[in-house]
């Protein structure tokens, strides 16, 4: 994490300085700190230590961090857990498909946006698509419930062609699009402020000097619009390609969609380490598998950043 | 971080050492037999004379000085707690009787085991933990008291314990170290509750008296019975060759949980063999043989799926059962496409509702008829009269100490267990909310009504006492007397309720097993690939995927594959035998 | 907003005169999909609750009237409504300030400190406590049951501070050093010029975190006892309500669902238009560090 190397060497070099001279020139920022540094120190590294209970048996009333010590035992246990591989290979396969259909959609998006022409338009257009952007997942959980009920608009225009109404919430099968599609809804527009801002830098003499050539809308458009964009795709993808085991994001939606009845594509690892853990009361199991899903997440995001950092010489830290 | 009470095993050890039977002699095989024994003896405490509370069987309890106990409640979003819970309705009732103020803690019901879950595991747990259908997550670490140690001071508990012979019933939740953790609700004998409703109407006009038949009908005679239904059905252009008259509901995707959910639960239970929603890991306990088996590869169960196959087969139950969802059963139960459908007792007003909508009061008669015999003629309801129940933290004996610990388990044992509070909790105040009738019989004032009760609003005036008050609500209410169960029940179900304990006979109970925390992962480990195994199989002869008789050697094959016979050893070594 | 950017001539061919029109024809169609389900709420939540069992509502409202908003604002509902609007204006003032504060100096990059700072913050994106720990802390901290159990475990948003300090290190630095020549101290130029130039900044988190104390009912599902919930919270209870399928349920009216989540939604609506030319300008600031 060598985030500030090239701002270091930008700044004034004070590394002749004293200690003392140093804290004296600046102590007011470190003051700033003071409060900053207390709370994560409080509330992001202290209950870092009750990870110790992964490998230490956690009892209802016992110790808080575990009452004995057993090794690796709870790591071989999901290792050997269906259940676990299940929602692992849930968490990838959401999170992917969820990826290739909303990456390319809010590149089209945005370049669909771009080609408006009318500026009140285009500024309603953009407004509408953040709207979903802010609306909690409770009430979007309970919107799509809502919408895709047997007695909901959706079932009622099958109903209406003739078809069976289908119990979308509660088939397996059903899940995964109820999951893109709302990715989707919620996501498309806001998704399209970073490629729309890339697109806005573009020196539009460019643009001259491709219509001067001859070049017609869409060919200016695959030779000038795309490739100026190119490291913003480059960086956002590898990005979402870091992010592909981590279910943070999704707990909520998936928790408040999904039932026994959907278990079988719907459960991930968060949503599996909660049951086991809150649910089941297997507090040890529960934080063993969250540890490993931290793990490969955080091996995941620094292979995407260094590979972001060398592709587009962009990073998020 | 600071640190919480860490609740050292041994000084917990020590307290319990120290109130537990005089015959303790350290041994727990003894210690297990002593605390539940077939009749618990009341036992004082030390200094009954001067206890700042009354109590005792037929009495009411009352603390002298005020307490206040913490306590959790499930709060149903349907039936939402409001203040006048408080101020006015049950909980007020409650303090004025007993002088206990209870401090509620409610979390949503959706939420409540994983709120309750977490604060047990921290440590922070209230004193009061009712509504707990399982409490073997909480057990080892000593954050519940093992309840089965005081017992002996609770009256009513105790009075209920010895006149009903709980003893085995208590044994099948008592853990490996000889205690159990949880006040369950006991009731008097297996309450039936899901069986199969009729269209009386129908099988009336085709000449098929099922009150007649239903005392001691089996699975082929309701068979040829419906067969007939149908001819008839069919001659009359009530429906096609083609149409199935049973779709039923409750074993599909949704509800069924991939076993065939309650229809083959109900018919494997007349053949003694787990199945359905009662698969379990398919251990069954033998009273002949005095031993535990697996029974999905037994002679009965290729029996039971032989019946239940006929269904599809002679094409009465549309196979579709298995997979639809229950939206599918109802409607079509509702608009008279079909004549039978699996119902249970909360149902029956609904169905009734959903009929008269359809098809017009009058136009139709419902009958909730008692479920035919296979092999044993045993009660669908199973042999188990053990519900949810209430786990006691040991914050609790922490902070009170062992006198005032005492007291609010005699708190306790008046909310749960004694008639009085019994009816308080579910009817209110006689005079104020309900009235006893002539015979004895309860109902509610003109003016009240009570969704939970079955008592609908004649008037938008009407006032339900569940909504405004916080009576009969589920998390003081159950167990008890079948007489004081059964005081709310419509006459339909109350009839259903007794005919089934005047055909049928209760199936006999499993005796108590309590593994070791190794020996259940291992169990755990064998059925659950096992059991998935069955259930495929299971369905696919039933709907007739698969043929039974060809089939069957195969079938018993791949479940030894999958060790079924490791799992028999693991009970037997259990058991003992 | 800069992005109207290209207004020179082209030639308008026929092909792209066609485009333009399956263009709109597109956007409409997706601001339609967009707006639909609000407008079904809003919809339902003026219907009769027989009405929507039944499935017959659909844009237009069936059985009219505003009873049920009646009726929802005079319940519970304000309780809730009310402890979400306190929830948010607190944690959105702390988290600003706070944030601020670890932001500003971490945009510093001659302070030494940094090098540790810098990798102790973002750490904490990628691993965390177990949910446990995190659980038992609010308890010894004293905090169940309290507004601290609501804001402290999420109020200062590494994600955010990222973001922020992105933005205090593109301010001009003339301008502070400026300050400081005029005998501002350290603090006097954070306070009296790095944050009166940061108002973009300072409006995107303030809606940013705004919405998110608004929207948040996992801690309080965690740590809040039933008169202390947001209103989020009770949404989720009730939503949950009405799916219930107890035996003796009677369900929540879907008409009172959706008007608590119209009520629910509208302060949002109703804000975030106006701060769109900040939030979008904050995004492209701190998104993506080119």
């Amino acid at each position: 994490m060598s985030s500030n190397r090239r701002g270091l060497a930008m700044g004034p070099t004070q590394n002749k300085q004293t200690f003392g001279k140093h804290m004296g020139k600046y102590w007011q920022l470190y003051a700033m700190l003071i409060i900053p540094i207390i709370y994560y120190v409080v509330f992001r590294y202290i209950p870092m230590f009750g990870n110790i209970i992964a490998f230490r048996k956690y009892r209802a009333g016992g110790n808080i961090f575990g009452d004995e010590f057993v090794g690796f035992k709870y790591f071989k246990q999901f290792i050997g857990d269906k259940t676990f591989w299940r929602a692992f290979a849930n968490t990838l396969t959401l999170n992917i498909s969820y990826l290739i259909v909303r990456f390319p959609l809010t590149l089209i998006f945005a370049l669909l946006i771009n080609e408006i022409r009318n500026v009140h338009w285009k500024k309603f257009v953009q407004t509408v698509s953040y709207l979903p952007h802010f609306i909690s997942i409770v009430i979007m959980c309970g919107m799509i419930k809502e919408l895709v009920s047997t007695s909901g608009p959706i079932n009622n225009l099958i109903a209406q062609f003739g078809g069976e109404k289908i119990s979308f919430i509660s088939e397996a099968k059903w899940f995964s699009t109820i999951f893109i599609t709302s990715g989707v809804w919620q996501s498309l527009g806001w998704g399209t402020i970073l490629y729309l801002a890339a697109m806005s830098n573009i020196n539009p003499s460019l643009y001259e000097a491709a219509a001067v050539d001859g070049a017609g809308h869409f060919k200016r458009v695959w030779h000038i619009t795309i490739p100026s964009i190119l490291p913003t795709i480059t960086t956002l993808l590898i990005l979402d390609i870091g992010g592909l085991v981590g279910s943070g994001g999704a707990f909520e939606k998936v928790y408040l969609l999904y039932n026994p009845m959907t278990y079988e594509t719907a459960d991930i690892i968060s949503t599996y380490v909660f049951r086991m853990g809150i649910g089941g009361g297997n507090f040890s199991y529960a934080t063993a598998v969250g540890l490993f899903e931290g793990i490969i997440n955080l091996t995941l995001l620094s292979i995407a950043n260094i590979a972001s950092k060398k592709l587009t010489d962009s990073s998020l830290w | 971080m600071k640190k919480l009470k860490i609740t050292s095993l041994l000084l917990v050890a020590t307290m319990l050492g120290a109130t537990a039977c005089s015959s303790s002699d350290g041994n727990k095989e003894t210690e297990a037999t002593t605390t539940i024994a077939a009749v618990i003896e009341t036992q004082p405490t030390e200094e009954e004379v001067d206890l700042p509370y009354e109590y005792g069987l037929g009495k009411t309890f009352h603390a002298n000085e005020p307490v206040k106990y913490t306590m959790y409640f499930s709060d149903a979003s349907w039936y939402p707690m409001v203040d006048t819970w408080e101020s006015e309705g049950v909980f007020k009732k409650i303090e004025e009787a007993t002088g206990v103020d209870l401090e509620i803690i409610a979390y949503d019901s959706g939420d409540y085991m994983n709120n309750v879950t977490l604060d047990i595991n921290a440590g922070d747990a209230a004193y009061i933990i009712p509504k707990i259908y399982d409490e073997s997550a909480f057990v080892d670490g000593g954050a519940i008291v093992p309840i089965s140690q005081y017992v002996q001071y609770m009256p009513n508990y105790v009075e209920f314990y010895n006149t009903y012979e709980m003893q085995k019933d208590l044994l099948t939740i008592t853990r490996s170290d000889g205690n159990y953790y949880r006040l369950p609700g006991m009731w008097e004998a297996p309450m039936p509750d899901y069986s199969l409703a009729f269209r009386k109407d129908i099988f009336d006009a085709a000449g098929i008296d099922i009150t007649a038949l239903e005392k001691d009908w089996t699975w082929d005679d309701l068979c040829d019975i419906l067969v007939q239904v149908k001819a008839y059905m069919v001659s009359e252009g009530m429906c096609s060759e083609s149409d199935y008259i049973w779709s039923d509901l409750w074993c599909g995707n949704e509800s069924g949980q991939g076993n065939g959910g309650n229809l083959l639960k109900i018919m494997g239970n007349s053949y003694d063999v787990n199945a359905g929603w009662a698969i379990g890991d398919g251990m069954r306990y033998s009273q002949e043989n005095d031993n535990f088996y697996f029974s999905p590869t037994t002679d009965n169960y290729k029996e039971f799926l032989k019946v239940a196959n006929r269904f599809v087969a002679e094409g009465i139950l549309d196979p579709e059962t298995f997979t639809q969802d229950d939206a599918t059963a109802t409607s079509k139960f509702f608009n008279g496409q079909t004549v039978i459908m699996s119902i249970n007792k909360g149902q029956y007003a609904s169905y009734v509702t959903n009929l008269d909508e359809n098809l017009g009061a009058g136009n139709y008669e419902l009958y909730y008829a008692v479920a035919p015999q296979g092999s044993v003629n045993y009660s669908a309801a199973g042999a188990g009269r053990l519900e949810c129940g209430v786990m006691i933290s040991q914050n609790a004996l922490d902070d009170l100490g062992e006198d005032g610990f005492i007291e609010m388990l005699r708190f306790v044992d008046w909310l749960w267990y004694s008639p009085e509070a019994y009816t308080l909790i579910k009817w209110g105040v006689e005079g104020e909310t309900f009235q006893y009738n002539a015979d004895g019989s309860k109902s509610l004032l003109p003016g009240f009504c009570c969704g939970g009760l079955g008592y609908g609003a004649t008037s938008d005036d009407d006032v339900d006492i569940r909504l405004q008050w916080g009576y009969a609500g589920g998390n003081f209410w159950y167990g008890h007397t079948l007489a004081e169960g059964s005081d709310a029940f419509i006459p339909p179900v109350a009839d259903f309720v007794s005919r089934v304990g005047e055909y049928r006979d209760t199936a006999p109970l499993a005796p108590g097993l309590a593994p070791s925390e190794d020996q259940n992962e291992e169990i755990n480990l064998i059925a659950t690939p096992l059991i998935d195994n069955v259930n495929t199989w299971t369905l696919s002869f039933v709907t007739g995927k698969a043929d039974i008789d060809a089939q069957w050697d195969e079938y018993v094959a791949s479940c030894n594959g999958l060790n079924a016979e490791g799992l028999a050893d693991i009970y037997a070594e259990v058991y003992g035998k | 907003m800069s992005m109207n950017t290209k207004p020179m001539k082209v030639k308008e061919n026929l092909g792209y005169r066609v485009f333009t029109v399956c263009n709109t024809i597109i956007m409409v169609l997706i601001v339609i999909a967009t707006l639909f389900p609000f407008l079904y709420l809003v919809s339902q939540s003026f219907s009769s609750d027989k009405a929507i069992m039944a499935g017959e509502v659909g844009l237009i409202p069936k059985g009219f009237n505003i009873d049920t908003y009646l009726y929802v604002l005079k319940g519970e509902f304000l309780k809730y409504y009310g402890n979400t609007i306190i929830y948010t204006l607190v944690g959105t003032v702390s988290s600003l300030l706070f944030s601020a504060m670890l932001a500003y100096p971490m945009s510093k990059n001659e302070l030494k400190f940094n090098k540790f700072l810098t990798p102790f913050v973002i750490f904490t994106m990628y691993f965390g406590g177990s949910l446990i720990s995190n659980y038992i802390l609010v308890i010894s901290l004293h905090l169940k049951d309290t507004i601290g159990a609501f804001i402290l475990p999420m109020m200062i948003s590494t994600y955010y501070v990222i973001l922020m300090k992105s933005f205090f290190q593109g301010l001009s630095k003339e301008l502070e050093e400026a300050g400081e020549i005029d005998g501002l101290s350290k603090f006097g130029v954070f306070w009296r010029i790095a944050l009166p130039l940061s108002k973009p900044i300072m409006a995107t988190m303030t809606l940013f975190y705004a919405v998110m104390y608004w929207n948040n009912w996992y801690q309080a599902f965690l740590y809040l006892r039933k008169d202390h919930w947001p209103v989020a919270y009770f949404l989720q209870t009730i939503i949950r309500g009405a799916g219930a399928n107890d035996a003796d349920a009677q369900t929540v009216s879907a008409n009172i669902k959706s008007c608590a989540m119209v009520l629910t939604v509208l302060p949002i609506i109703c804000v975030y238009p106006f701060i769109q030319k900040y939030y979008v300008q904050g995004m492209m600031l701190g998104g993506v560090k080119e």
